[in-house]
């Protein structure tokens, strides 16, 4: 079941289309996901609609206005669009996870799988100017090394779940990790664990060994 | 009710947000329906200038702001049969293709409009089935499962069921015809459709 969720500011920023566009596309993945959620982006949708189409502030038509409406029911009916298909479900190593909507459009923007670190497998998704997120595969046992974040590290469950030794997430699970946060995921679940994750900084890893990979933390998880 | 009304009666009159809502929701069951202006000029007289003074707020710029209210009402009068009855009320689809628009206007400014465009996160002008519990509804039960479902359903929703369903009428027309409220039917609508589904799942 899903327990954690974006924050309501968080949908808001949203919703209203002024959220950081990385975060509104983990946000976006997470309401395809989250039956929760889609009941408060309706609600807040409407109450922003409210707010900034409902207001009884002084409107008028005027003349450019008019001659707009007027060119505008000159236009025929758009044709119907027909959703493109998409390729909506990610494939790695025989096994096929089914994507949330708006994640499928990069599913044929992802590179392909690479094995790292232990039972970790990421593929870099290419999110143009937003630089790169992730898809990362954590086998049954599979962990990341102790890490904290110099930035922000967004993750969204796909499939199966992890925990990070305080916490267990779940299919659907929407977290924010920041440099407050030390945490060492592993997939606890017998099928393994596909999250999404974007993180604006590279990871900082805090413990043994893995502090060997610091220098080139850049090369995976960003 | 409004016919022969001048547009700047009907935008001193003060109303309601509910009668508000039915009204322009039927507005635009028209225009998906017959292409009707006189409703579009209705709709478009109540909504172009508060999208306007939206995009002011929003962008600041004249021009793009025009430009934003173009795009939105275009949307409106070419993808009408695209708004859900079932999901908001118009005020809030359209707020949200204006959002659209200027979510996607902003990131064309910065050159970015190739990572990420306004549909992949918020679908509101796709084709796509309302529910898919709906169509499920449609697709897997015969016509004789249905009636015997609908037969242990209050009588006041297998009425509003079967007027919208199986003779194909518009929530207006069967509110019209019973008297009742728009919203009456709409909420005898969705309890009754509530009430099948689970029947089915029983049923299953
Ligand atoms: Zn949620």
């Amino acid at each position: 079941m899903i327990k954690y969720h974006p924050e309501h500011e968080q949908l808001v920023k949203f919703v209203s289309g002024e959220a950081d566009p990385a975060w509104s596309l983990v946000m976006s993945a997470h309401v395809d996901m989250c039956p929760f959620c889609q009941k408060e982006v309706e609600a807040i949708s409407e109450e922003l609609s409210h707010e900034h189409l409902s207001n009884d502030a002084h409107v008028t038509m005027d003349s450019s206005l008019n001659l707009m409406m007027n060119d505008i029911m000159d236009l025929s009916t758009a044709s119907e669009e027909k959703e493109q298909s998409q390729t909506s479900y990610l494939e790695l190593e025989g096994r096929r996870f089914e994507l949330p909507r708006a994640l499928r459009r990069f599913a044929s923007k992802t590179d392909s799988w690479s094995r790292l670190v232990g039972k970790l497998w990421q593929a870099p998704v290419d999110l143009g100017e937003m630089g790169k997120g992730h898809f990362i595969f954590m086998e049954p046992g599979g962990s990341v090394p102790e890490h904290t974040h110099r930035g922000n590290e967004l993750t969204l469950v796909i499939n199966g779940e992890f925990q990070d030794g305080q916490r267990c997430y779940d299919t659907g699970d929407f977290i924010l990790m920041d440099s407050s946060n030390t945490h060492t995921p592993v997939a606890t679940h017998e099928d393994g664990c596909l999250v999404f994750s974007y993180v604006d900084e590279p990871l900082y890893f805090t413990s043994g060994l893995a502090r060997l990979l610091n220098p080139f933390s850049h090369l995976f998880f960003k | 009710m409004l016919v022969g009304m001048t547009v700047t009666e009907e935008q001193s009159r003060v109303r309601e947000p509910k009668e508000c809502a039915d009204e322009m929701s039927e507005y635009l069951r028209k225009i998906a329906e017959q292409r009707c202006r006189v409703s579009f000029s209705r709709l478009f007289s109540f909504f172009a200038p508060r999208v306007k003074s939206y995009a002011l707020r929003q962008i600041g710029n004249d021009a793009l702001a025009m430009e934003l209210v173009q795009d939105t009402m275009a949307n409106v009068w070419q993808k009408a049969h695209l708004f859900n009855y079932e999901k908001g009320s118009p005020s809030t689809w359209i707020f949200t293709i204006a959002r659209n628009i200027r979510f996607d206007m902003l990131r064309k400014q910065q050159n970015r409009k190739e990572d990420i465009c306004s549909e992949d996160l918020w679908p509101v002008l796709f084709e796509q089935t309302a529910d898919p519990n709906e169509a499920d509804l449609e697709e897997q039960t015969t016509l004789n499962q249905v009636g015997e479902f609908l037969d242990k359903l209050p009588v006041k929703q297998q009425v509003v069921i079967e007027a919208i369903y199986v003779k194909g009428k518009s929530q207006q027309e069967v509110a019209d015809e019973l008297d009742i409220p728009l919203g009456t039917v709409k909420s005898r609508t969705r309890l009754a459709l509530q009430r099948l589904r689970e029947l089915l799942k029983e049923n299953d």
